[in-house]
């Protein structure tokens, strides 16, 4: 909570807070005005001064009127303080799911992030709001009688200051409130979107269970919420009424020592219309706005961008690859998806990689591109660990191309050259032809179209990307099931400009086809591997064998998935 | 059944409800009091008698007023609370128990909303019902008491609501478009955001993340600039706000000060005016009350539409001996606007491997389901060794049939969970995931069956292989309903061998696309629009031209 205090602090930028202060003396005027006005207009009445008593009502009127130029001005200045906060969020939150890949980071944007500028500006307002009715007050009750501030104050304050102690309380059960909701829509959603699934599976009290354990914590979460407001309203006592009843107490006290009618009544109107509402309204902003705020801004900060751990070898020697014992595991408890690989890549290479899907394949690309560090064992590429290299200087090495493509809004050129921005249009030309693209490139009005992923294949987009690995500086590259939603006709032709480009190809194959064009083959079975040629496997890997009879050009095998 | 109305829901907290009712009345006389009790205060203290009186009953007021207030925290939320888990109970039982067919017809996400936001403003109804004429007491009466203490001084009051209205209407802007214009902004930058995170692999290898956030963050400036906007609404409704405020207010003690002068009123009865006109201002509050009550109506109303749910009726007989022996006895399925299926006539022998092949829409999956008992036919009866389905018991029907599809919907807490619910133990989990190649990649999750479903992102054919193992225990017929689509085939090939070698000889229905599949099954039932157009082996079939039409 504290940190969330803290950030809320220091976005209270010095220049529109000072503003903000000063154009809230105007407001207060109304407020300390509200009482006197009415002490003297009500003397004035009694005393028969009709008029009198109409011009101090009046008065009230206008410095309303003046009152609201300040609130106009108040709000313009939240604006500056609430939207660079905003904008810092924003920040944080793009930059946080671009280095975690945290898919929830978009309803993060668009939802909490909103939550805490409101509540960030509710909060700030309220609290202002707050302090202009207590310094408003206290201004008018001391001109008027301080006497009647001397009763009026200070339970007030212990009022305040006790609802300020529920707050922490509050705290938690808020908390608890929150999470028993998004359960609740977590665990019911998954049972409402799999009634047949519950069904199939005679799981029927299993799922009323699932669903009911946050129905249950919800409703213990109301109840409890109900004890801290049963608080409130006591702070409510001691800070709202008690202030009133001292001062009809000390009434007769009072009279006796010369206060007139008028003042009783005002002092009365600065308790009821005054310290009142602001005492209610910002217990229930702290209790309410306060806690979202703190809550809804700690997700926020979380899942900001994780510490980067610092990759200290800046030197990269060729591009031969080594794995040497090399061994991966997703977690300390889980069966490792590589164990105790043994390779050697030499430079100008061409080897593909085959096994049936969730072998580890598109792992063992993530660890020669450094993506991953190995669980034991070691990668070297150009003789070190690539995982130890910054991302920048070893894209100058080796380029990855994912089966899912990645294509953003813009011209098609900026798309081609995202790994190349100086390439030349005839570089970028040799390589749309060499890769197999310049239909598409007719097709969509040339380099300049712009382009959109989502009007676009995957087959479409798979070209885009290998274009722009093809103009890469790199000279190793691995093509992890990039080919995937292509023809096989264009997987041979691209694949087959990649082997002609000079460096060396590592294919993560999809088809067994993408085998038969390299000189060696990795099989992955499990965790345990087989290399060789075509003709050694054929001979000694069962699986290769398997694969291979599945593949058979012209079988239902090759059909897409329906 | 009977159906959910509001008097039900309301029923519901009968216990807590003349308590609220009560406070609720005793708290709005408070209120109307209050005012003219302080007024005699004060005006007991001028005159300087019968003070002690009216302090202790205003005192006693106060103190009766916080009492009501706490016994109305506890016994309001104790009823709502209590009602809200019954009714989201009774629902979550209504649609896990109306079986597919029952919920057909409502959307996931309507149903949560329905579950978490509904129920609770249908929990409403009770203390709504009991205190809106409490609620509606404190704005009328004060108008009324205004009245009694000087008539001029309603009139005053609904002078200065006409000039409220009147400044209202001054400042009244156009404000839609200047927020739609933020959200279309803020659209934008979480389309970028949207669209990188497709291609983060790509991203992250080549380094260019700054690059990214820069592009994104491009729209940053504009959004800003549209939320500065929205504060100069604000601003304008915010200064509205501060002169509108005291208008009222002071008409009422302006007009109250003239028959002060005139000696009509006293100063008490002034200061009581002035909190009366407060009060009355809540006139405009009074819609609230009636909107609460309308919010709990329609919460019933939602909730009544899901409690409507016909649940699925299971028999009561347990399942003799039997091969696993398949029947469908004329049967046909129809809709409001179509014929799934039509007079079907199958005699599926025990223990046999049964392929279901047919071009879309031919109503396989229909028939799976009604295999599985997922639905019911709308003619005819569907037979497991003899017993028609429905005089099955829910346990035995589910003990011997298991169903897997194309498209499973995991349920559960963990990848274990979601494999077997009712904890038969490991060893049967372990042997169904072998069994279905689901092992082998659910033992390199990070804590393997203990892994929490949302933490384990997996691909169709790692979803169908959980699919399969889920239903990998059924004692007498498994239903595959195009369960094996999204696995390389390498794999099928690896899960179809156990499934022929299967050593409980259950019989298996599987609706499929391969001819492989089709090739290795005993019989193949051929469907097309509904009625069967062959049963035979495949290999006969496949002397038909149109039959090789259906694999494409």
């Amino acid at each position: 909570m504290r940190r969330e205090l803290r950030y809320g602090v220091e976005a209270l930028r010095k220049r529109p807070t000072l503003k903000l202060a000063l154009w809230s003396v105007p407001d207060i005027l109304p407020t300390a005005i509200y009482g006197v006005a009415v002490a003297h207009a009500t003397d004035n009445f009694l005393a028969g001064h009709a008029w009198q008593g109409i011009a101090w009502l009046g008065g009230l009127v206008a410095t309303a009127c003046l009152g609201a130029a300040g609130s106009h001005q108040v709000y313009g200045r939240l604006g500056d303080l609430v939207e660079p906060l905003r904008d810092d969020l924003v920040r944080r939150v793009v930059g946080g799911a671009l280095r975690t890949g945290d898919d929830a980071a978009v309803a993060r944007l668009n939802r909490q992030v909103e939550i805490v500028r409101d509540t960030f500006a509710g909060l700030v307002l309220v609290i202002r709001n707050f302090a202009v009715t207590l310094f408003g007050v206290l201004v008018g009750l001391l001109s008027l009688a301080p006497l009647v501030a001397a009763f009026v104050v200070p339970p007030f304050l212990v009022g305040f200051a006790l609802s300020l102690a529920v707050l922490g309380m509050a705290a938690d059960r808020v908390r608890a409130s929150l999470q028993a909701d998004e359960e609740l829509a977590t665990a019911s959603g998954m049972t409402f979107g799999g009634v047949r699934d519950i069904a199939a599976t005679g799981a029927e009290e299993f799922a009323e269970k699932l669903v009911g354990r946050p129905i249950e914590a919800q409703a213990a979460a109301e109840r409890s919420l109900a004890k801290v407001a049963a608080l409130r309203t006591l702070c409510f006592a001691v800070g709202g009424w008690a202030p009133l009843l001292i001062l009809l107490a000390a009434g007769p006290w009072l009279v006796g020592r010369g206060i007139s009618t008028g003042t009783l009544l005002g002092g009365l109107t600065y308790v009821l219309i005054g310290l009142q509402p602001a005492l209610n309204t910002v217990m229930g902003a702290l209790g309410d706005s306060g806690l979202r705020y703190v809550i809804t801004l700690g997700r926020i900060l979380d899942s900001a961008a994780p510490v980067v751990t610092p990759r200290p070898v800046d030197e990269v020697n060729g591009y031969q690859l080594r794995l040497r014992g090399l061994t991966f595991a997703y977690g300390p408890s889980a069966d490792p998806v590589l164990e105790d690989l043994e390779l050697t890549v030499a430079e100008g290479e061409h080897l593909v990689v085959v096994g049936p899907s969730g072998i580890g394949k598109s792992t063992l690309a993530g660890l020669v591109c450094g993506m991953l560090a190995p669980t034991s064992g070691r990668v070297l590429l150009g003789g070190v660990p690539p995982s130890e290299v910054p991302v920048e200087r070893l894209a100058a090495t080796r380029v990855l191309i994912p089966q899912e493509a990645y294509v953003f809004s813009g011209p098609l050129m900026e798309n081609f050259t995202y790994l190349l921005p100086d390439a030349t249009i005839s570089e970028v030309t040799q390589a749309v032809e060499a890769v197999g693209a310049a239909r598409l490139v007719e097709r969509l009005g040339g380099f300049g179209a712009r382009v959109r992923p989502d009007d676009l294949s995957a087959g479409e987009r798979q070209l885009i990307a290998l274009v722009r690995a093809y103009l890469s500086p790199a000279p190793l590259v691995v093509l992890d099931e990039a080919t995937c939603f292509l023809d096989p006709e264009a997987e041979r032709r691209a694949e087959e400009a990649f082997a002609a480009r000079g460096g060396t190809l590592i294919v993560i194959a999809h088809r067994i086809s993408s085998a038969l064009r390299a000189r060696r083959i990795l099989v992955l079975d499990g965790n345990k591997a087989a290399i060789g040629n075509h003709p050694t496997l054929v001979r000694n890997s069962p699986l290769y064998r398997e694969l291979l009879g599945h593949w058979q050009p012209g079988g239902d095998q090759i059909q897409p998935a329906s | 059944m009977t159906a959910l109305t509001f008097g039900t829901v309301a029923r519901h907290g009968r216990g807590w409800l003349p308590l609220i009712g009560l406070t609720a009345m005793v708290s709005s006389a408070v209120t109307l009091a209050l005012p003219s009790v302080l007024g005699h205060s004060v005006d007991a203290i001028v005159a300087g008698a019968d003070y002690g009186r009216w302090f202790t009953i205003a005192a006693a007021l106060i103190v009766t007023g916080i009492i009501c207030s706490l016994i109305d925290t506890f016994a309001g939320t104790a009823c709502v609370a209590g009602t809200t888990a019954w009714l989201r109970h009774r629902l979550v039982g209504q649609v896990v128990r109306g079986g597919p067919e029952g919920s057909r017809e409502f959307d996931t996400g309507d149903l949560v909303s329905r579950v978490s936001g509904n129920t609770s403003d249908a929990a409403q109804a009770g203390p709504a019902a009991v205190t809106t004429v409490a609620a509606m007491a404190p704005p009328i009466g004060s108008l009324v008491l205004l009245a009694v203490i000087d008539p001029w001084l309603a009139v005053a009051f609904f002078g200065g609501v006409i000039l409220v209205v009147g400044v209202l209407f001054v400042f009244a802007r156009r404000t839609a478009e200047i927020s739609l214009a933020y959200q279309e902004t803020q659209g934008r930058i979480s389309a970028l955001l949207t669209e990188s995170l497709t291609g983060l692999r790509t991203i992250a290898s080549a380094g260019t993340t700054a690059r990214e956030e820069r592009r994104i963050l491009g729209f940053l400036p504009e959004l800003h600039k549209h939320g500065l906007e929205t504060w100069k609404v604000l601003a304008r409704s915010g200064a509205q706000a501060a002169i509108v405020g005291p208008l009222v207010l002071v008409a009422v003690l302006a007009v109250g000060g003239l028959q002060l002068v005139d000696g009509r009123i006293t100063a008490g009865e002034l200061f009581a005016a002035s909190q009366y006109a407060v009060l009355g201002a809540g006139l405009g509050g009074l819609t609230g009350v009636i909107g609460e009550i309308a919010r709990a109506r329609a919460g019933v109303q939602r909730a009544a539409e899901v409690f409507a749910i016909d649940s699925v009726v299971h028999g009561t007989l347990p399942l003799p001996p039997g091969p696993g022996r398949l029947t469908f006895d004329g049967v046909t399925v129809a809709t409001a606007d179509a014929v799934l299926l039509e007079n079907v006539h199958l005699e599926l022998p025990g223990g046999a491997t049964v392929a279901v092949v047919g071009p879309s829409g031919a109503g396989k999956s229909v028939l799976a389901s009604l295999a599985a008992r997922l639905r019911d036919p709308s003619v005819g009866q569907v037979l497991l060794d003899g017993v028609p389905l429905p005089a099955i018991s829910r346990q035995a029907l589910r003990t011997a049939v298991g169903c897997a599809f194309e498209r499973p919907t995991l349920v559960g807490t963990t990848v274990g969970d979601a494999i077997s619910h009712d904890a038969v133990g490991p060893v049967r989990t372990l042997a169904a995931a072998r069994a279905t190649h689901a092992h082998d990649f659910v033992s390199r999750l990070p804590d393997g069956y203990f892994t929490p479903l949302p933490k384990a992102p997996m691909s169709g054919g790692e979803r169908q292989r959980l699919g399969l193992a889920r239903a990998w225990p059924a004692q007498r017929l498994l239903v595959l309903d195009d369960a094996t689509s999204s696995l390389d085939t390498a794999t099928e090939m690896q899960i179809s061998k156990t499934l022929t070698e299967d050593r409980h000889r259950r019989t298996r229905l599987i609706v499929t696309h391969r001819t492989a599949t089709a090739a290795r099954a005993d019989l193949v039932v051929w469907l097309d629009v509904g009625r069967v157009r062959a049963v035979g082996p495949h290999q006969e079939l496949w002397q038909d031209a149109s039959y090789r039409e259906v694999f494409g």
